[in-house]
């Protein structure tokens, strides 16, 4: 199979250094450019040392390498559509990052740009290709506890407003300045648009869509950050499946420019824990354990040091999948699209006190 | 272990990323590509993590490793004391230059020395039930910093999944995507085969590394009978306790 010649846009995405070992071992893909969306971005990205030529303006990339056949767009939520328009005019095919955009009329023309191009678009929801996700699924799917009754599910982390700032800007985070609700100071575009997954793993362990939500943001934990950063949203499956999700950054952290050890304060920087009732037993699952656990440098506090690094690889081998063999990814935009209304519909309910039809 | 679903797994590893070619094989119950004895304990990704952070400066000044494993009723003994005398010479990083044992029936406990002074505690127990995936413990005590592979204030190891089906509890945990479905023993014995292959680990320095420990274990268990102390001379020739390259992405 002949590689796959690919270059990475935005740079400012807090996944975008997860790519970088996964681009370069993966025989399949030449990695051939990247794109910083400013010096900033650029300074950040040499630091990694990638020896891969970052440019600051996409057109000068594509002059240099005009050969690039995908791209991963590392970009704040609000330079998706742009970034996605520019590569679908040029036949590029796509990695988006979790959130491709919030409008949906935006959603929409995304996907006729790319039906139209006939073009890959997928997106990155990596937790598909952690192991435990997969024994996870494969359990639901033979049955061990039955059908679903009741799944709680978390999606809690650090923020990473500190090292990524847009992720706590309303309008590249969201996409546009609104406030939460009547009388809050704060904004859409926190804690909710950084967790996607668990809106999206319920749909493929149940096999049913959502019915309605509702949701409610508690307060903040963190002074002067203009949106959400704790909230629970609780809600039902068309198959009558109950849920509870807690979508928050509700683990405090240090306010370094650049991840690094020593960024979380809480032992753990990132869980992803399901609770499932089924009519035949139950389960309990860590996503993301076990692993080793310190308390040395730099900071000398108890730290949960990861062991799970699958996710990138698995994502990385089904986009080249799909470009070279034709195929949809499991992710795609049209799949993608209710897990968003989804998260819509939880700023919809805190901003009406009552529950929102998906 | 399934030598057929690992040969497929490297087969597989092998294809994707490039390496060159070879098969594992199994003698006495210690796997092997050609003539050189796998470490898949060096592979684990817990151990990779463990020996990260005594090298980046995480802990600082490493006094004294203290491991556990347990296993099933007829497990090797021996081997299984090497394995964690060849850890302990990794992640202390310094080769064994004295054990000292006491065993009794299917348990041994072994205090030993590396040659730079870190002391290293050792428990071993094949006393579990038949069928039992076992238990280990890997804890580095430092003047700045402990470490370990186990989580604080708990002695029963965490599993990523505990399905309550019909029958009972049971528990999982799945730590390689790529080789999804082979056991914990296979994928790591594979993943150490595919760095031997890929040239990361280096065949020299494995044979080197297993030697030094199965003689550490043998006379840890001849110390038991001696109640000495037993000496091992430091060999002349390369480190045999670095790590080998492994992606980093924090």
């Amino acid at each position: 199979m002949k590689p796959v010649k690919i270059a990475m846009m935005g740079m400012t995405h807090g996944h975008t250094r997860k790519y970088y070992q996964t681009l370069m071992d993966n025989k399949k893909l030449d990695w051939v450019a990247s794109c910083a969306q400013d010096e900033d971005a650029k300074k950040v990205y040499e630091l990694y040392k990638t020896g891969v030529p970052c440019y600051l303006d996409p057109e000068e990339m594509y002059k240099a390498h005009p050969d690039i056949e995908a791209v991963v767009i590392a970009s704040a939520n609000d330079r998706h559509f742009e970034q996605m328009k520019w590569c679908a005019e040029k036949g590029i095919h796509i990695l988006s990052m979790k959130i491709p955009t919030f409008d949906m009329r935006e959603y929409d023309e995304m996907i006729a740009m790319c039906d139209k191009a006939g073009i890959v678009c997928q997106i990155e929801l990596e937790m598909h290709y952690n192991a435990v996700v997969q024994r996870l699924k494969k359990l639901i799917k033979e049955g061990a506890v039955g059908k679903i009754k009741a799944i709680q599910m978390t999606n809690i982390t650090l923020s990473p407003v500190w090292a990524f700032p847009w992720q706590g800007d309303p309008k590249a985070s969201f996409g546009s300045v609104q406030h939460l609700k009547k009388g809050d100071p704060r904004y859409k575009g926190g804690a909710l648009c950084d967790h996607p997954h668990i809106f999206d793993l319920i749909r493929h362990l149940t096999g049913s869509d959502f019915d309605y939500i509702y949701a409610e943001v508690a307060p903040n934990l963190r002074d002067g950050l203009k949106v959400e950063d704790m909230l629970m949203a609780i809600g039902k499956m068309k198959d009558g499946t109950s849920f509870l999700f807690d979508p928050s950054w509700s683990r405090l952290e240090e306010k370094i420019k650049v991840p690094g050890p020593g960024w979380e304060r809480f032992p753990k920087r990132m869980e992803v824990n399901v609770t499932i009732t089924g009519e035949k037993g139950m389960l309990t699952c860590d996503c993301f354990g076990p692993n080793v656990y310190h308390n040395g440098a730099p900071n000398d506090r108890y730290t949960v040091q990861y062991t799970y690094f699958d996710e990138w690889i698995g994502l990385i081998d089904e986009f080249v999948a799909c470009i070279r063999e034709h195929k949809t990814p499991m992710i795609n935009l049209k799949w993608h699209k209710q897990t968003i209304q989804s998260m819509l519909g939880c700023y919809e309910s805190i901003q009406t006190g009552k529950i929102a039809k998906i | 272990m399934n030598l057929k679903k690992m040969n497929k797994g490297l087969d597989f590893l092998r294809d994707k990323y490039g390496a060159a070619k070879g098969e594992i094989t199994i003698k006495d119950g210690h796997c092997y590509v050609g003539a050189t004895p796998l470490l898949p304990g060096r592979m684990e990704r817990k151990i990779i993590e463990l020996k990260k952070m005594t090298e980046n400066g995480t802990l600082e000044g490493v006094s004294t490793l203290r491991f556990a494993s347990f296993a099933a009723k007829d497990t090797d003994a021996k081997a299984m004391l090497a394995k964690e005398l060849d850890l302990a010479a990794l992640l202390g990083g310094s080769d064994v230059v004295r054990v000292m044992a006491v065993a009794n029936g299917p348990a041994i406990n072994v205090l030993a020395k590396l040659a730079n002074d870190v002391n290293v505690s050792v428990e071993i127990g094949t006393g579990l039930p038949k069928g039992e995936l076992g238990y280990d413990r890997h804890e580095i005590i430092a003047k700045r910093g402990v470490a370990c592979d186990q989580t604080v204030d708990t002695h029963t190891p965490h599993a990523s999944i505990r399905c309550w089906d019909e029958k009972g509890a049971v528990e999982y945990t799945d730590v390689d995507t790529e080789l999804f479905g082979l056991t914990y023993e296979e994928i790591w014995n594979v993943r150490a085969a595919f760095a031997l292959l890929q040239g990361r680990a280096s065949a020299k320095i494995w044979k080197a590394a297993w030697a030094k420990a199965v003689k550490a274990a043998d006379l840890a268990f001849k110390s038991d009978a001696a109640k000495a102390a037993k000496t091992i001379a430091l060999k002349k020739g390369p480190n045999t306790n670095e790590a080998i390259k492994t992606s980093e992405v924090r």
